[in-house]
């Protein structure tokens, strides 16, 4: 019998969160790639480029999360355990590099539901969209994220 | 130098991202990148539990690719010039496996200041299995 998740949160807008781009950060993630970029790891390099100090890789927004929240809200608002999660697609648009100190504020909407089977079985999608604001209010990333669970 | 810029008057449609190599994949990388991204899911790090999730054993964070083919083309293009990135997780990275990520330039285009390229993306792991496809935008600097 597979299992049902919870179609109501179609919709659903989570808490706006704040985040700030901390510099080692940024340079963990960078490395976790063993992405050696000095845009990315070197202060010096950063501070004599364009944007005046190191820059962020362009996926590191997905580590963006509610440091108040349990980072499963998602997942017990859908009701499914996360040995069924997989990540289907993922999207960035950035529209202005991010840099050490600055905050921005995360909002999170889940954009769609939907099941399909496919060769593995029954599957759920779930579209989540997050838009990332700087202080004035200007978008300056947008995430969006397909999470798929095997029913 | 390995970081230059590539300016839009350089592009083709048609022209070939230089291939980026990437692994093999070890457990500890999954396990740095789980620490940097905040992804913990432990279907990542414990072979039994992705066993016991009829996953077959460990595989690598999908972000993971998607980091190394935002890698391949910042390699090429410079940092932060990527204005759009979008990928479809095709297969499953497993520890061992070498991931290839490669593109190709479709389309360019110019209106006043801003210069586009759009390529299709990808990354093959060593059978030529494609593990991510995807389309990316790059917003590049002119000569002019």
């Amino acid at each position: 019998m597979p299992i049902r998740i919870a179609k109501g949160i179609v919709g659903r807008e989570y808490p706006p969160f704040p985040v700030t781009v901390e510099r080692g950060r940024i340079k963990d993630f960078a490395r976790a790639l063993g992405d050696p970029n000095p845009f990315y790891l070197d202060d010096q390099v950063g501070a004599a480029s364009e944007w005046g100090d190191v820059i962020a890789p362009p996926t590191f927004p997905v580590s963006f999360r509610d440091e108040r929240a349990d980072s499963g809200a998602i997942l017990r608002d859908l009701g499914v355990d996360i040995s069924r999660v997989l990540h289907g697609e993922q999207e960035f648009e950035i529209h202005r590099q991010l840099t050490p100190g600055a905050t921005y504020l995360c909002r999170t909407r889940v954009a769609d539901v939907y099941e399909k089977t496919g060769k593995s079985g029954p599957m759920a999608f779930v579209v989540r969209e997050t838009a990332v604001t700087d202080g004035a209010g200007e978008i300056v990333v947008t995430m969006r994220g397909v999470t798929v669970i095997r029913l | 130098m390995r970081y230059g810029r590539v300016y839009v008057e350089d592009v083709t449609v048609g022209d070939e991202l230089p291939p980026l190599v990437k692994g093999p994949i070890q457990q500890i990388q999954l396990t740095r990148y789980a620490g940097a991204s905040g992804d913990f899911n432990p279907i990542h790090q414990d072979d039994e539990f992705a066993k016991a999730a009829g996953m077959g054993g460990v595989f690598a964070h999908g972000m993971l690719s998607m980091g190394f083919v935002a890698q391949a083309l910042t390699d090429w293009a410079g940092a932060g010039t990527v204005r759009k990135l979008g990928v479809r997780f095709a297969g499953l990275v497993r520890p061992k496996d070498v991931v290839t990520c490669r593109g190709r330039v479709l389309a360019r285009s110019s209106k006043d200041d801003l210069h586009l390229v759009d390529l299709e993306v990808w990354a093959e792991n060593q059978r030529g299995e494609k593990v991510v496809t995807g389309k990316a935008t790059l917003s590049l600097p002119s000569r002019a």
